[in-house]
C-alpha cells in the first residue's frame, strides 16, 4: 500500500516535472552511444555553459513569478558587458567598472518596471522593444566591433579554476542559485512574489505592497542580466554588441520549460535552472553526437513549440473543465 | 474649453502624421538636399520588404495577436524561391515562394488553434519557436550559404524587375505594394471575413456568441501574414539579388514597430493597413533624415528602439483612457 | 452606554450609490458580541455591497460604521483584517498555487518565524477548530469545504472579533455543513460574532440568533429568530407591490417550438423542457444553480455530455453558436461588457454585429445596409445615443443592453435567450426592455429569460422553471402560484 502510494506520488512529481524527465531521457539515450558525454570534463563543460543563462534565468524567474516577464535581458547583458570593458579600458578600477555595469542593468530594470508595473503596459512587447533599444546603445558604444579588454586581470574573474579543474563560473552560479532559492523559498519577499503572481487581488488585499515588489523584481532581473554580462565579457575577455541576440527569448523559454508558468505564482529557482539546463544539455548531447548546428536549432525550435504549446493546451483543458 | 480638448484629441490621433510633417520640415531646413527628386526616389525605394511584412503583421495585431515567425518565413521563402528558379523557371519559383509563405502562415495558425493559445504572451513564444524552426530549415536547406542570382543559369527577369524596375517615376516594388495594399484593405474593410478579424480583436467571446468562427479567423490572419512575409521576402531577394538564410533577422521588431507607430492598437480591434503605411513611412523618413544629417547608424538603432518603446507606451495610455 | 459596549458592530445610515442604481439605502444594523447574525435577501438586495463596504473594498457614500467601539471612517481590506473583521467570500480569497500554511499567513511570513514557524502556527490554529488539513498541501488541491476551513483559520489568525460568511454553504455537502455548524457554535462560544449570509433558510434557522431581512438595498426587518417563521421570511424577502413596474403580461403561447431532451453536462443533470411559440419562459434559481449553463449548452457555447434538441418537430444539432444562430436563436449574454459588447467599437458596429453574415452578399459587406440597420434599431429601440458612430462605452448600461437586444432583433429570431437582461440598468430602461420582450413574443418569437430578480421573472414569464444544483426542480405558472412557493423550490 505504502510503496504503491509512493510510486504514485513519484509518478505525479515526474509528470509535473517534464523537464526532469527530459534530462533523464537524454542521459539514458546517451548510454547507447560511445561519445565523450560521460566524462568529467564534458559535465564541467555543460555546467560552465549553463552559468550565464542560468544567472539571467534567476532574475527572470522573479518577474515571471510575479506574472510578468522580461525579454530585454539579452540587451541588458550585452550592454553591461560593453560598459564594463569600456570603463576598464578607460582606466577605471575593475570593481568600480563592474559596479557601474551592474547599476546600468538595475537602471534598465527600473525603467522596465516603471513601464510595466507603474504604467501597466503589456510586459512582453515593451521589454522586447527595450531589448532592441539596448542593442542599439551597445552598437553605438562599440561601433559594432568586438572590443578586447586591455587589463588582463579582468579576465581572471571568470576564467580562474578552483579545486584543480572546476571553473569558478560554476561556483558563481551555485552561490547565486542558492541565494535565489533561499530568497524565493524562505523570505517574506520571495513568498510575496508567489502571492502576487498567484492571485494579485488577494495579495493586494492581504496588505502586500504589490507595486513595489513587482517593480523590484524587474530591477533584480536587470541586475542579474548585467552580472551575467560582466561574467560573459570576462570569460571572453571582450565585449561585443552581438552577444545576447537570442538570449532574452531563450532564457524566458527555458524558464517556462522548467515549469515556472507565465500565469504567475508557480515554479521557482530550481525549476528555472532545470529548464535552462535542459536546453544546454540538449545542445551538448547533439554536439557529442556530431549533429550539425542547424539541425540543433531546428530541434530546439520544435522542443520550444511543443513544450510551450502543451503548456497552453493544459490551460485550455483546465478552462474547459472549470 | 471644448475646442482645446478637440485639438488635443486630433493631435493625439494623428501623432504619426504630425511626426512625419515635423521631421520633413526640420530636415528640409537643415539639409536642403532632402527636397530633391533623387532623395524622393530614394525614400520610395526603401518601401521594400519591411512594408510588406508590416502590412501582414497589421492584420494579426488587429486580430489581437502577434507573429514573430516572420523572421523565419522571410528567410526560408527567400532561399527556397531563389533555388527554385533553376529547376522550375522564374514564374514557377515566384508562385511556389508565395505558396510556401502562405502555407507557413497557415501552419502557424493551425498550431495556435490546436494548442488553444489565447493570449498575446502564449502566441509570442510559440511563434518565436516556429520562427527558429523555419530559420533552421533555411540554414539546413542552403547549408548556411548565401545564394546568388548571378550564378543562376535560368533567366530571372521578373525578379530584376521587382527589384530594380521602374514605371514612370515609381519603382516596381512600390507599385506592387500599393496594389497589395488596396486589395488587402478592401478585403479587410469590405468583406465579412475582414470584419471578423476586427471583431476577433475587439472581443473574441462576443464575436463567437454572434455566430462567427474565431478559430478560422485566427488561421486566416496568420495565413495573410505568411503570404505578405513571403512577398516581402521576394522583394528582398530581388533587390539584393542574393538570398541569405538569415535574411529575415530583425524584421519582426521593425514590423511590429511600424504597426504600432502607425497607430494600430496592440490590444486589437482597431487599425488599418494605411496607418501601417504611415508608420513605415515615418521609420523610413527617420532613417533617411538621420542619414542626411549624418547621424551614425547605431544611433539610428537606438532611435528605433526608443520610438518602439514610446509608441507602445503611448498606445497603452490611449487604451487606458478608454477603460 | 452599557448596551453600546456589547455591540461589536454598529452600522447606521449607510448609503451606497452605483451609476444608475441605489445599492444601499440608509442601512442600519446593530450586531452584539458573540451572536450569529443572519442576513437574508434576494440576489441584488444589497447584502454583498454592504459586506464589501464593511471589509473596505468599497467606500460608503454616507453613514457611519462603528466597529468594536471605534468609529471607522476609512478602511482598507488589510486594516479591516487587522482590526479583527474578516470576511469569507463565496469565491474564496486564497492563492491556489500556495500552501495552506502560507495562505493563512499571507504577507505575514516573517512575522511568524519563516517557513517552519508559519506552518507550526497554522497547524495549531487548524487543530483548534479540529481540522486535519495538512498545512503543506496546496490550496488548489483542496475541496471547497477544506478551503473554507483555511479561510476560517485565516480569520482566526487575525484574532477576528467578527467573521462574515457570505453563502458559506453553497458548495458544501451535508456532512461538511454539519462540521461548519459545529465550528460556528464553537466560535460563538469564544465570543466571536458571525454574520451569516445565506439563501438557505434552514441554515439560518439552525444557526442564527438574530436575522435581518434586506430587499432593494433597504433593511426591511430585524427580528430575533424565535419571532420569525419561514413563510414570514420569504414573504418579506420577495413581498413588494409590483404594480406598474411591469407591462401587462403577453399571452400568445402556442405550439411547441423547441424541445430540449436529455441535456447533461458536468454541471447539469438530465434537463428536459419544452419552449412554446409566443412564450416567455423564465428560469429561476440561485446564482450558480446552473441557469446560465443550461442556456449556454443549448446555444452551443459550452461542451455537453449529451443533448437532443427538437425544433419545430425536427431534430437539430447545435454544436456551435454559429449553428444556433442559423436556426434562429439569439443570445444576450449575462456579462454585457465581457461577452456582449465590443466596448471600443461604435454603437452601429455593435448593433450590426450579428446581422453582418446576413447582409454580406458572397462575403461582401454593404456599408449602406449596415447604416440602415443601425439607424433602424436605434429608432426602433429608442437607444439614446448622439449617433451610430458614438463609441458604445459612452452609453448608459440600459442603452448598451438595448444595442445587444437590437443586434438580435434585426435577425427576427425565433428564440431569444436573455441572461440577466436588466442587470445594472435603471428602472426606466428596464421597463422599455420588458415592453420589447412582449413585442417579440407578440410577433411569434419565444423568449427564455434568466433573472436573479424574482419579481421580474414572475411578472414577465408565462411559465417558470426552477433550477437547483443543476436540476430542474419544478415548473410553475406564476399567475397561479404564489411567489414564495417558487422561491422555496428554487432554494431547494
Amino acid at each position: 500500500m505504502s510503496t504503491k502510494s509512493v510510486l504514485i506520488k513519484t509518478k505525479k512529481i515526474l509528470l509535473k516535472q517534464k523537464a526532469v524527465l527530459a534530462i533523464l531521457a537524454m542521459i539514458v539515450l546517451m548510454l547507447f552511444f560511445d561519445t565523450q558525454f560521460f566524462t568529467v570534463y564534458n559535465w564541467l563543460n555543460i555546467f560552465r555553459s549553463v552559468t550565464v543563462q542560468g544567472i539571467i534565468a534567476m532574475g527572470v524567474t522573479m518577474t515571471v513569478l510575479c506574472a510578468a516577464c522580461d525579454l530585454s535581458v539579452g540587451g541588458t547583458m550585452c550592454l553591461s558587458g560593453v560598459i564594463a570593458v569600456l570603463m576598464i579600458n578607460f582606466g577605471v578600477p575593475i570593481p568600480i567598472a563592474c559596479l557601474c555595469a551592474l547599476l546600468s542593468g538595475a537602471l534598465v530594470g527600473a525603467v522596465n518596471g516603471f513601464l510595466v508595473v507603474h504604467q501597466r503596459t503589456e510586459p512582453f512587447i515593451i521589454t522586447l522593444g527595450m531589448g532592441t533599444l539596448l542593442k542599439g546603445i551597445s552598437q553605438l558604444l562599440t561601433d559594432a566591433h568586438p572590443i578586447a579588454c586591455t587589463n588582463m586581470s579582468f579576465m581572471q574573474i571568470a576564467n580562474t579554476k578552483i579545486l584543480g579543474q572546476i571553473p569558478i563560473l560554476i561556483l558563481y552560479m551555485l552561490v547565486i542559485f542558492l541565494l535565489f532559492f533561499w530568497i524565493l523559498r524562505f523570505t517574506n519577499y520571495g513568498r510575496n512574489c508567489y502571492a502576487i503572481g498567484g492571485n494579485y487581488e488577494v495579495a493586494k488585499y492581504s496588505g502586500i505592497n504589490t507595486l513595489a515588489i513587482k517593480w523590484s523584481a524587474f530591477i533584480i532581473s536587470g541586475a542579474m542580466a548585467a552580472l551575467a554580462g560582466i561574467l560573459l565579457s570576462s570569460r571572453m575577455n571582450s565585449a561585443s554588441s552581438v552577444y545576447g541576440d537570442n538570449t532574452g527569448m531563450l532564457v524566458n523559454c527555458g524558464v517556462v520549460i522548467g515549469g515556472t508558468s507565465f500565469a504567475g505564482g508557480v515554479g521557482g529557482a530550481a525549476e528555472s535552472f532545470i529548464g535552462i539546463f535542459v536546453l544546454q544539455l540538449m545542445t551538448n548531447c547533439m554536439d557529442c553526437l556530431g549533429i550539425g548546428s542547424y539541425v540543433q536549432e531546428l530541434l530546439q525550435g520544435i522542443i520550444i513549440v511543443l513544450i510551450l504549446g502543451f503548456d497552453c493546451y493544459s490551460r485550455l483543458k483546465k478552462r474547459e473543465h472549470a | 474649453m471644448e475646442k482645446t480638448i478637440n485639438v488635443k484629441k486630433i493631435v493625439l490621433q494623428n501623432l504619426v502624421l504630425l511626426g512625419i510633417i515635423v521631421l520633413c520640415i526640420v530636415t528640409a531646413i537643415v539639409e536642403p538636399l532632402f527636397l530633391t527628386q533623387d532623395n524622393f526616389t530614394n525614400i520610395l525605394r526603401q518601401f521594400g520588404p519591411l512594408s510588406f511584412a508590416a502590412l501582414g503583421m497589421t492584420y494579426v495585431i488587429i486580430g489581437g495577436f502577434i507573429d514573430l515567425s516572420v523572421v523565419g518565413t522571410i528567410s526560408l521563402v527567400g532561399v527556397v524561391t531563389l533555388s527554385l528558379i533553376d529547376p522550375i523557371g522564374q514564374a514557377g519559383a515566384l508562385f511556389c515562394g508565395l505558396l510556401l509563405g502562405t502555407f507557413l502562415g497557415f501552419l502557424n495558425g493551425v498550431i495556435l488553434v490546436k494548442f488553444g493559445a489565447m493570449t498575446q504572451a502564449e502566441v509570442l513564444f510559440i511563434t518565436y519557436g516556429m520562427s527558429s524552426i523555419f530559420g533552421a530549415i533555411a540554414l539546413i536547406y542552403t547549408n548556411s550559404e548565401t545564394e546568388h542570382m548571378s550564378r543562376l543559369s535560368n533567366p530571372y527577369t521578373i525578379f530584376t524587375f521587382i527589384g530594380n524596375g521602374k514605371i514612370g517615376p515609381f519603382t516596381a516594388s512600390i507599385i506592387l505594394f500599393v496594389i497589395a495594399l488596396i486589395i488587402i484593405e478592401w478585403f479587410y474593410r469590405k468583406t465579412l471575413w475582414g470584419r471578423q478579424i476586427a471583431l476577433m480583436g475587439g472581443n473574441k467571446t462576443a464575436a463567437t456568441l454572434c455566430g462567427y468562427n474565431m478559430k478560422k479567423t485566427l488561421v486566416l490572419v496568420y495565413t495573410i501574414c505568411g503570404l505578405f512575409a513571403a512577398m516581402g521576402s521576394i522583394v528582398l531577394i530581388s533587390r539584393v539579388t542574393t538570398a541569405s538564410p538569415v535574411a529575415g533577422a530583425g524584421y519582426e521588431t521593425d514590423a511590429i514597430m511600424s504597426v504600432v507607430v502607425g497607430g494600430t492598437a496592440l490590444a486589437g480591434g482597431t487599425g488599418s493597413g494605411i496607418r501601417t503605411v504611415l508608420g513605415v513611412l515615418l521609420i523610413i523618413l527617420l532613417s533617411n533624415c538621420m542619414n542626411m544629417l549624418g547621424v551614425s547608424t547605431y544611433l539610428q538603432t537606438i532611435m528605433k528602439g526608443l520610438v518602439l518603446v514610446i509608441a507602445i507606451w503611448l498606445d497603452n495610455r490611449k487604451e487606458q483612457q478608454i477603460h | 452606554m452599557e448596551q453600546k459596549k456589547d455591540l461589536i458592530l454598529k452600522v447606521s445610515g449607510v448609503t451606497k450609490r452605483f451609476p444608475g442604481v441605489l445599492a444601499l439605502n440608509n442601512v442600519s444594523l446593530e450586531i452584539p458580541k458573540g451572536v450569529v447574525y443572519g442576513i437574508v435577501g434576494e440576489n441584488g438586495a444589497g447584502k454583498s455591497t454592504l459586506m464589501k463596504i464593511l471589509s473596505g473594498v468599497y467606500e460608503k457614500d454616507a453613514g457611519t460604521i462603528e466597529f468594536d467601539g471605534e468609529i471607522i471612517e476609512h478602511t482598507t481590506p488589510i486594516q479591516a483584517l487587522r482590526r479583527g473583521l474578516s470576511i469569507i467570500y463565496q469565491e474564496f480569497n486564497l492563492v491556489n498555487t500556495m500552501t495552506v500554511g502560507e495562505n493563512i499567513f499571507l504577507g505575514r511570513f516573517s512575522e511568524n518565524g519563516g517557513m517552519k514557524g508559519t506552518h507550526q502556527k497554522a497547524r495549531e490554529l487548524l487543530d483548534s477548530i479540529g481540522s486535519k488539513i495538512d498545512t503543506y498541501s496546496l490550496v488548489g488541491d483542496l475541496s471547497a469545504s477544506e478551503m473554507q476551513m483555511v479561510e476560517i483559520t485565516k480569520a482566526l489568525s487575525f484574532h477576528s472579533k467578527l467573521i462574515i460568511m457570505d453563502e458559506p454553504s453553497s458548495s458544501l455537502t451535508a456532512e461538511e455543513l454539519k462540521k461548519l455548524g459545529d465550528i460556528i457554535v464553537q466560535l460563538r462560544g469564544q465570543g466571536i460574532s458571525i454574520i451569516y449570509i445565506s439563501h438557505k433558510l434552514d441554515e439560518i434557522f439552525e444557526y442564527c440568533n438574530i436575522v435581518t431581512i434586506m430587499r432593494d438595498g433597504c433593511v426591511i426587518d430585524t427580528k430575533s429568530i424565535e419571532e420569525l417563521t419561514r413563510s414570514d421570511m420569504i414573504a418579506k424577502m420577495v413581498g413588494r407591490t409590483i404594480e406598474n413596474e411591469y407591462p401587462p403580461r403577453a399571452h400568445f403561447a402556442g405550439e411547441p417550438l423547441l424541445e430540449v431532451r436529455n441535456l447533461n453536462t458536468s454541471k447539469l443533470h438530465n434537463i428536459n423542457f419544452t419552449l412554446h411559440k409566443g412564450e416567455i419562459l423564465g428560469l429561476v434559481g440561485l446564482v450558480g444553480a446552473g441557469r446560465t449553463e443550461i442556456i449556454r449548452a443549448i446555444y452551443g457555447a459550452d461542451k455537453v455530455k449529451s443533448k437532443e434538441l427538437i425544433m419545430e418537430g425536427k431534430p437539430v444539432t447545435v454544436n456551435t453558436p454559429r449553428d444556433a444562430k442559423a436556426l434562429g436563436m439569439g443570445l444576450v449574454p449575462e456579462d454585457r461588457k465581457q461577452q456582449g459588447l465590443i466596448l471600443r467599437f461604435s454603437v452601429g458596429d455593435n448593433i450590426t454585429m450579428a446581422a453582418l453574415s446576413r447582409i454580406a452578399k458572397r462575403g461582401i459587406l454593404n456599408r449602406r445596409k449596415e447604416r440602415e440597420i443601425a439607424k433602424r434599431q436605434i429608432e426602433n429601440l429608442s437607444i439614446k445615443t448622439p449617433g451610430a458612430a458614438t463609441k458604445v462605452l459612452n452609453l448608459s448600461g440600459g442603452n448598451q443592453q438595448k444595442c445587444i437586444v437590437g443586434r438580435w432583433l434585426e435577425l427576427d429570431p425565433k428564440i431569444l435567450i436573455l441572461d440577466e437582461p436588466t442587470r445594472g440598468i435603471d428602472v426606466g430602461a428596464k421597463y422599455e426592455i420588458y415592453v420589447l420582450m412582449n413585442k417579440i413574443v407578440e410577433q411569434g418569437g419565444a423568449i427564455i429569460m434568466i433573472s436573479s430578480e424574482l419579481p421580474e421573472v414572475l411578472s414577465m414569464s408565462n411559465r417558470v422553471l426552477t433550477i437547483c444544483d443543476g436540476r430542474i426542480t419544478g415548473e410553475f405558472s406564476p399567475e397561479e402560484v404564489d411567489a414564495s412557493v417558487i422561491m422555496d423550490k428554487a432554494i431547494g
